[in-house]
């Protein structure tokens, strides 16, 4: 049992974290949310080449051979840069593909895993009204779907089925408007029995790597967060001293690491049980969730706070993590579901 | 990164398990009156000690078990799992002194008292909080100067557990006034039968004489007992904490997660006009979320204990964990006094109206309830462990 990371695993997050801080420092993020939405675009394809988005998959499919672990390090490192754009899709899909056969599927794999093809990720129930998978063609009726707009691909997720489609297809409608969180928007999608080839890949088990890698990104922006506040209190002066120096302040820092802390502590577990397969696997994810989701909007909230007049200012960076936080909190199921789940399992259902 | 135990661990885990549930006593006496305590502690230690279960954090060369630290988490996890008793009269002893005396005693010191300790021959409590010495231990007054062979000890200690049958205290007393506050003081073995020593008990909000205060007026102390170096007792008493908030804290947590399925089983058989508790949307997400915590717990020690064990260094997260646990411990015991509702209030006989196989801790909400105010407020409040984090880990300014 060990629980921190090897050198090697140290080594690969040092290595994306500087990759970060060079190609998608928070100057970029501002801007790209500001109305830019090309500057992400060299970056991207950077990461495309450095191999970012097949890290889990196996080489002979063109991946880096790693496994959710080091996913889970990139989603860590991607959430304290508040990376914008469709990561979880673009690495849900080449999981996907990593099986699928033909040449087609081949050509899909490879532009995914370069950064050819940005992938928007859909998340329907099976049953949910609107939706309806008939012969190879999708129907869905106006679902919110985070970076839809910018994306050549759709992932959709419908009970255990996965499916694939072209956003240049016939009947894919995607109208954007005013967005709460600019670094990750929203667009409305609408299919009318568009063309969605079947993947041979469980819907079940992408949801799971998703819970794994989005609770990762919550973790590293949830310890972001606390150095923040933590640089900020240190050198902003009150009353002739760092308001660090204030125990209102620095108990309220502390709380901040705690939560960050617990949240990373069970995200690494149920990475782990994910990994390995356990039987508890799900639960743990679930714990995950609610861990990761109460330390991301608290301590998105504690840092405006911490920030003061600045903190309620668009010039201060600490509206982005508030109004990521809920984006977090809204996909690949509420901490209130998965809250249910435990609840399912205490009652011995 | 890795979640499993290697086959020996496994094996040593199967192996204690086995034996904890062979030897455990079930026999806990009901009662509350410490002599009956001590020898049912005794007993149980002479058992662990027998078997080579005594001391599990000690090296092998003083009697201990030697195990490596995830070795200790295993032991910890299946004797809470277990529910097997802690022998609570000889923690000091086992956790405090012994260790301390193994890290900074001389070779008497060692050979007269660690057998005994490992064996449960003598019970030990601890003198360090006064009066005017809380949070802030280091400025602590209780006097003791040098007479011949002796320290001559005058003063005051508040929150000792188990003074009244304890043999040895471990004491830290101030013997340079003039000296910086951490400069000025020594930790030396007070033998609790010398003369000059008055004890008396302090009666808890739960109404039960838990610890006492204990008042020194001229006690003669042999200079042999003074552990370290004289005037250096502050960096020895912070090593004697530090193995307080180590391995021996794991129990706790797992006895936790014991206590959090018994919230579970009670709001399963507590009805509510509209059908159980645990039926309850509300409920049931508070419980859920407790227990999503008390998972995140475990997850977060078992960090904390791979960090020490690679870098061989107590973690400096060590005030994080038990902050969380602290208040976790609260909610816990806090949820439960709700779903009790005005059973809560009815605590006779013994609090346990309503109580059946299912829910056979029924009537211990109440005590729980109680003794989980102190646990924000003993081994550093909460309020000096979010200090701790604020300074020490984060490096925010004093």
């Amino acid at each position: 049992m060990d629980l921190t990371p090897t050198a090697e695993q140290e080594a690969i997050q040092a290595s994306i974290r500087s990759f970060l801080e060079s190609e998608l420092p928070m100057s970029r993020v501002r801007a790209i949310a500001e109305g830019a939405p090309q500057e992400l675009e060299a970056p991207w394809r950077r990461a495309g080449e450095l191999g970012f988005f097949g890290l889990a998959v196996p080489s002979q499919h063109g991946g880096t051979g790693y496994s959710v672990i080091e996913e889970m390090l990139l989603f860590e490192e991607l959430g304290r840069a508040l990376a914008p754009g469709p990561w979880l899709g673009t690495v849900l899909a080449a999981h996907a593909l990593a099986k699928a056969k033909g040449d087609r599927e081949a050509a899909r794999r490879a532009d995914v895993q370069a950064g050819r093809s940005r992938v928007a990720l859909i998340d329907v129930e099976e049953g949910a009204s609107g939706s309806e998978a008939k012969d190879d063609r999708f129907t869905l009726r106006d679902l919110v779907v985070a970076d839809a707009a910018r994306a050549e691909l759709l992932l959709v997720l419908h009970g255990d089925a996965v499916r694939l489609v072209e956003t240049s297809a016939a009947g894919v409608g995607i109208s954007s408007g005013q967005v709460f969180d600019a670094t990750r928007p929203v667009a409305r999608v609408s299919l009318e029995a568009v063309p969605a080839e079947r993947l041979p890949a469980s819907a079940h088990a992408l949801r799971r790597i998703g819970t794994a890698l989005s609770c990762a990104e919550a973790v590293g922006a949830s310890a972001r967060l606390v150095e923040l506040s933590v640089a900020y209190a240190s050198v902003r002066e009150q009353f002739g001293r760092p308001i660090g120096s204030f125990q209102a302040v620095k108990h309220r820092c502390a709380d901040m690491s705690v939560r960050a802390e617990a949240a990373r502590a069970a995200t690494i577990y149920a990475t782990l049980s994910l990994r390995d397969e356990s039987d508890d696997r799900d639960f743990q994810l679930s714990v995950a969730k609610v861990l990761a989701a109460d330390a991301f909007v608290q301590n998105a909230a504690d840092n405006v706070q911490n920030h003061g007049g600045m903190g309620y200012t668009w010039e201060c960076d600490a509206h982005f993590f508030v109004k990521r936080a809920r984006s977090f909190e809204a996909i690949l199921g509420s901490s209130r579901r998965h809250l249910d789940a435990i609840a399912a399992r205490l009652r011995g259902a | 990164m890795d979640i499993r135990f290697t086959p020996a661990e496994e094996r040593f885990r199967a192996e204690a398990r086995a034996w904890i549930e062979a030897n455990k006593p079930t026999d806990l006496p009901d009662s509350r009156d410490l002599a009956v305590r001590r020898d049912f502690d005794v007993a149980w230690q002479r058992k662990l000690h027998d078997a080579g279960w005594a001391g599990i954090s000690w090296p092998k060369e003083y009697g201990g078990r030697g195990a490596t630290l995830i070795e200790q988490l295993i032991w910890f996890e299946e004797f809470a799992r277990a529910d097997a008793p802690e022998p609570a009269t000889l923690f000091v002893g086992l956790n405090h002194g012994g260790p301390t005396l193994i890290a900074c005693g001389t070779d008497e010191q060692k050979a007269e008292h660690l057998p005994r300790i490992l064996r449960g021959d003598t019970v030990w409590c601890q003198g360090f909080s006064e009066p005017n010495a809380g949070s802030d231990l280091a400025g602590l007054q209780t006097r003791a100067v040098f007479d011949g062979d002796d320290l001559v000890v005058t003063g005051q200690k508040i929150w000792t557990s188990f003074a009244n049958i304890a043999e040895w205290q471990e004491l830290l007393v101030r013997t340079d006034p003039e000296a910086p506050k951490h400069k000025g003081i020594t930790w030396v073995i007070c033998p609790m039968d010398a003369k000059g020593i008055e004890i008396r008990p302090i009666r808890t909000m739960s109404g039960h004489d838990e610890f006492c205060e204990v008042f020194y007026d001229e006690v003669r102390i042999p200079r042999r007992n003074v552990v370290g170096r004289i005037n250096d007792g502050w960096r020895v008493a912070m090593s004697t904490l530090s193995f307080e908030r180590g391995t021996a804290f794991l129990a706790h947590q797992v006895r936790l997660c014991r206590m959090v399925e018994d919230l579970a089983s009670l709001a399963r058989v507590t009805p509510l006009a509209t059908g159980a508790a645990l039926d309850d949307v509300e409920i049931a997400r508070r419980i859920a979320r407790l227990r999503a915590e008390v998972e995140a717990l475990r997850s977060m020690t078992y960090r904390s204990v791979s960090k020490t064990a690679r870098t061989g260094v107590p973690s400096a997260e060590a005030s994080i964990i038990r902050l969380f646990f602290s208040e976790l411990q609260q909610r816990v015991a806090a949820l439960a006094t709700e779903i009790l509702g005005v059973d809560l209030l009815d605590l006779d006989p013994a609090g346990s109206r309503g109580r059946s196989d299912a829910d056979p801790v029924r009537g211990e909400w109440a005590w729980r309830f109680l003794a989980a105010f102190s646990s924000t407020i003993a081994a550093g409040s909460k309020d000096i462990q979010r200090n701790i984090i604020g300074e020490r880990v984060l490096g925010l300014p004093r």
